[in-house]
């Protein structure tokens, strides 16, 4: 049989990916009407009803680690994206200019490359001890997520001892660290090892006892609590109650997140790179993940502790009332509310979204047609519409607002980070642990101290 | 007869090495040592371990290879490795005629390589009693300031990137970068210049050399003072480089060290005005010298010679005289037999050379004194007692450069 005569490759490429679509389309729809019009469908339908509902908590667990982990990849190719970029205007430099616009996609691009890397293991190292280090250190970083309050009621699990694990987990990271010093066969990783174990002991207690003076004000180590506790105005934020304990925990942060001038961990002109010296691939690229989520993770308790957790700058009611938009929620769509606005949303809105998109793919690509620029601007003005409709359907107004008021803040905390690492130096290590022991450590105690007092204070007067 | 059966395992067979068993960790037994030091120094006592820093590691410049004798982080003793970068420039110099011994030299201190490609200029001159042109003596302490500058702009940088800052190395570069561009204009290389000439500079001053050079001296003061408040003010930078690395007066002149770290000791000493030579009689400048004798102490004496080099820059320009660049010379050169010591003020110290001239036209013997390896011997006296980190600020405060150390 030639191979003109056999239908298959009588189709063009696009027919090839079409057809067994259409295929599985039909039969699909068959097969559930059979099994449906059976009664084996319902039956199974109820049996699985039944099992999740029973098992809701576990299955709400799940979603929310997978959806965590699922968010730190692109929060991380984000901040490495920011790092470059930032550190690249202090030092005068273009910096990642090359893949994506402004060399956006850079940060991304390293990621692929290293997951495409040999996974390597130098013979002479402890095998199953330096595979694991990795995922110790990541996972370590990814599950603090959890209890961190990105928009009201919108948290991964609540938990009554919510700082209590952040604190538990996030020090299980070190215990990663060690590992790998330790299972690496090498005197650098060995050194960059000891030195994180050393670091934490010093730096763990002021960071603990500077969150303290907010736990006693909160009354709770509940950080949805904490942050609810925080609302209303900008002057209910615990910064401005505990500047002294914000500075003592955003130091010893740092510190944690082993950030200059902080990183001496991995010190690349001293020990070359520490704990990750022998790594390669994208068991190195775990360690860079987390440290890039470690700073995320870091930058949002911050946020969520001192500077009002996914509590706005400014009301923006403020702002949205004056133009005569009312929040909508999904269960009151009073489209009504809008007003005359309502008839600019079917005239106005389509053809300057679709005219804005094609404009801006026309001059990121200005090779392309203005036509071609165009239909691409139509499909991506659908897109962004159907994902602006199913996030309206998904989330409230509330979320929405909670969660980019969360990440502007976390996200400047992270450029503050970065900045940081443009400017400063390197500590010591002993110079680390001098300062911690010498001043952080007795003004956490003070700053403890005379958050206690004042709060009894205030309850003797009242 | 199968495949399997025909295969002759090797040693090199990675199968091989997989399936034997990991005897090539085993510690591998020391040559036996040549002297007491060694024999001391290779005794490892209780909780103490080596640590090789270098050839290969981020922050020894060069291919230095430091043997640490570490305690945990503290470093008790350690052993410097040179020679990864030796060449025999002495000998290559003497069997290469005058001329080759120019480009010879150029690489033994490639970051400022004027300098040491003087080396062989100078020497000849003595020989040969020669008046070089007043010009080529302006040019070449204009380029030779250039170069000082260029040099210590980058020490500058590395001190900050050997002590983890990543922003100053960049801004070392622009001026380095404008430096080189400049010099590139003018002797049509980068970092290898071979200009300098027996009895002149090879080509005058250009035009583009002299635009680049005005731009630059416009605004060279100016970044200068920038980079100096990055970092003279920088707590963390004070705190790791101040008091580190302390070297007393004498031990610094026992050492037989020179150029900023034994002028951070408080001695005076600088070639220049110490046994001028070329047109510095002429030139106004101080040697600045501070105290402390500390790492800290010879970054701040980089950024002053930096701004005496830039009046030394300004003076030149305003003095320099019309005229050949070159003296008059037979083609092919034999030096008149006799011996000559010459020394001149690189950016890291005295660089000398003592040379023998049998009357041909290759020197009889050409040896170099280079500064950087007197300097480097204090790493030896200052480390022990740091911390690991330490030996990072002390050795790039010394400013090493391995192609003058190994020759």
């Amino acid at each position: 049989m030639s191979a003109l005569s056999d239908p298959w490759h009588r189709l063009n490429s696009g027919g090839k990916i079409v057809l067994p679509l259409v295929a599985l389309l039909v039969l699909g729809t068959v097969a559930l009407t059979v099994v449906w019009q059976s009664g084996l469908g319902p039956a199974l339908y109820e049996f699985g009803v039944a099992t999740a509902q029973a098992n809701i908590d576990i299955l709400r667990f799940l979603a929310a680690v997978t959806g965590i982990l699922l968010f730190t990849v692109p929060a991380a190719f984000v901040i490495i994206f920011m790092e470059l970029k930032i550190i690249a205007f202090m030092n005068l430099r273009l910096g990642p200019n090359r893949v994506g616009p402004w060399g956006t996609l850079s940060s991304t691009i390293h990621g692929l490359k290293v997951l495409a890397k040999e996974d390597f293991t130098p013979s002479g190292v402890d095998a199953p001890v330096f595979t694991l280090a990795p995922a110790v250190v990541y996972l370590a970083a990814v599950l603090t997520l959890l209890v961190i309050p990105f928009a009201p009621g919108m948290l991964g699990y609540e938990m009554e001892l919510g700082l209590l694990y952040f604190f538990a987990i996030g020090s299980l990271g070190v215990i990663g660290l060690m590992m790998a010093g330790w299972s690496s066969f090498n005197k650098y990783s060995l050194l960059g090892g000891l030195r994180a174990a050393a670091a934490i002991i010093s730096y763990e207690l002021p960071l603990i006892l500077g969150v303290m003076g907010v736990v006693l004000l909160a009354g709770t180590l509940n950080l949805g609590t904490i942050v609810e506790n925080q609302s209303g105005s900008i002057l209910d934020w615990y910064a401005f109650q505990q500047p002294l304990g914000l500075i003592i925990f955003f130091i010893a942060a740092t510190a944690e997140a082993s950030r200059t001038p902080f990183d001496f961990t991995e010190a690349d002109s001293e020990i070359v790179a520490g704990f990750a010296t022998e790594y390669s691939g994208m068991r190195f690229g775990f360690f860079f993940f987390a440290e890039y989520v470690n700073v995320f993770i870091l930058s949002a308790l911050t946020v969520t502790l001192f500077l009002g957790g996914w509590n706005g700058i400014f009301d923006i009611d403020v702002v949205l009332e004056p133009l005569g938009i009312a929040p909508l929620a999904l269960g009151d769509i009073a489209l009504s509310s809008l007003g005359p606005w309502l008839l600019a949303i079917p005239i106005l809105v389509p053809p300057i979204l679709v005219i804005g998109l094609a404009a801006l793919v026309w001059m990121f690509r200005s090779s392309w047609g203005l036509l071609k620029s165009l239909v691409v601007g139509f499909v991506l003005a659908n897109m962004l519409v159907l994902g602006a409709i199913s996030i309206w359907g998904l989330f409230s107004f509330d979320t929405l607002m909670g969660i980019t008021w969360f990440m502007v803040k976390s996200f400047a905390l992270v450029a503050l980070f970065v900045l940081m690492r443009a400017t400063f130096p390197r500590v010591r290590m002993d110079q680390l642990m001098g300062f911690a022991w010498k001043w952080m450590m007795p003004a956490a105690l003070v700053n403890l101290f005379v958050t206690a007092g004042a709060i009894i204070l205030v309850m003797e007067l009242a | 007869m199968t495949e399997q059966q025909t295969r002759i395992p090797s040693l090199d067979d990675p199968e091989v090495l997989v399936q034997t068993p990991a005897t090539i960790y085993d510690t591998v037994p020391p040559l036996a040592p040549r002297t007491e030091r060694e024999a001391e120094f290779y005794t490892l006592a209780d909780g103490e371990m080596f640590v090789n820093l270098g050839p290969q590691h981020p922050s020894t410049h060069g291919v230095l290879r430091v043997v640490l004798k570490i305690d945990g982080e503290r470093i008790v003793d350690l052993d410097p490795v040179l020679g990864y970068l030796h060449r025999g420039v002495e000998k290559i110099c003497e069997n290469g005629d005058w001329h080759h011994a120019i480009s010879n030299c150029d690489p033994l201190e490639y970051v400022a390589s004027l300098h040491s490609e003087a080396l062989p200029v100078l020497a000849a001159e003595k020989l040969l009693d020669l008046e070089v042109p007043r010009r080529a003596e302006y040019i070449r302490v204009l380029a030779w300031e250039l170069n000082r500058i260029s040099s210590h702009a980058l020490f500058i940088g590395w001190l900050a990137l050997d002590l983890g800052g990543l922003t100053p190395i960049l801004y070392g570069f622009i001026e380095r970068d404008e430096i080189v561009e400049m010099l590139a204009a003018l002797t049509g290389q980068k970092l290898l210049f071979n200009y300098l000439r027996i009895g002149g500079v090879n080509g005058d001053l250009n035009h583009d050399f002299l635009s680049r050079l005005g731009d630059w001296m416009s605004r060279a003061g100016k970044h200068i003072d920038e980079q100096a408040t990055l970092m003279n003010e920088n707590e963390i930078f004070v705190n790791r480089t101040k008091g580190l690395g302390r070297i007393d007066r004498e031990t610094a002149l026992r050492l037989a060290m020179s150029g900023p770290p034994l002028r951070a000791t408080g001695v005076p000493y600088d070639v220049r005005r110490a046994h001028p030579y070329s047109v510095y009689p002429e030139l106004e400048f101080e040697v600045p010298t501070r105290n402390d004798g500390d790492s800290y102490a010879r970054y701040l004496l980089h950024i002053e010679e930096i701004k005496q080099s830039l009046r030394i820059i300004d003076q030149t320009l305003e003095q320099m005289p019309d005229g050949p660049v070159m003296a008059k010379l037979p083609r092919l050169l034999r030096i008149p037999p006799g011996r000559a010591f010459i020394a001149l003020e690189s950016p890291r110290g005295q660089y000398a050379a003592y040379a023998i001239s049998d009357g041909s036209d290759q020197p009889f013997r050409f040896r170099i004194h280079d500064p950087s390896f007197f300097n480097l011997q204090a790493v030896g006296l200052l480390t022990p007692g740091h911390l690991v980190a330490d030996i990072m600020a002390i050795m790039a405060s010394l400013d090493p450069i391995m192609g003058g150390i190994d020759k």
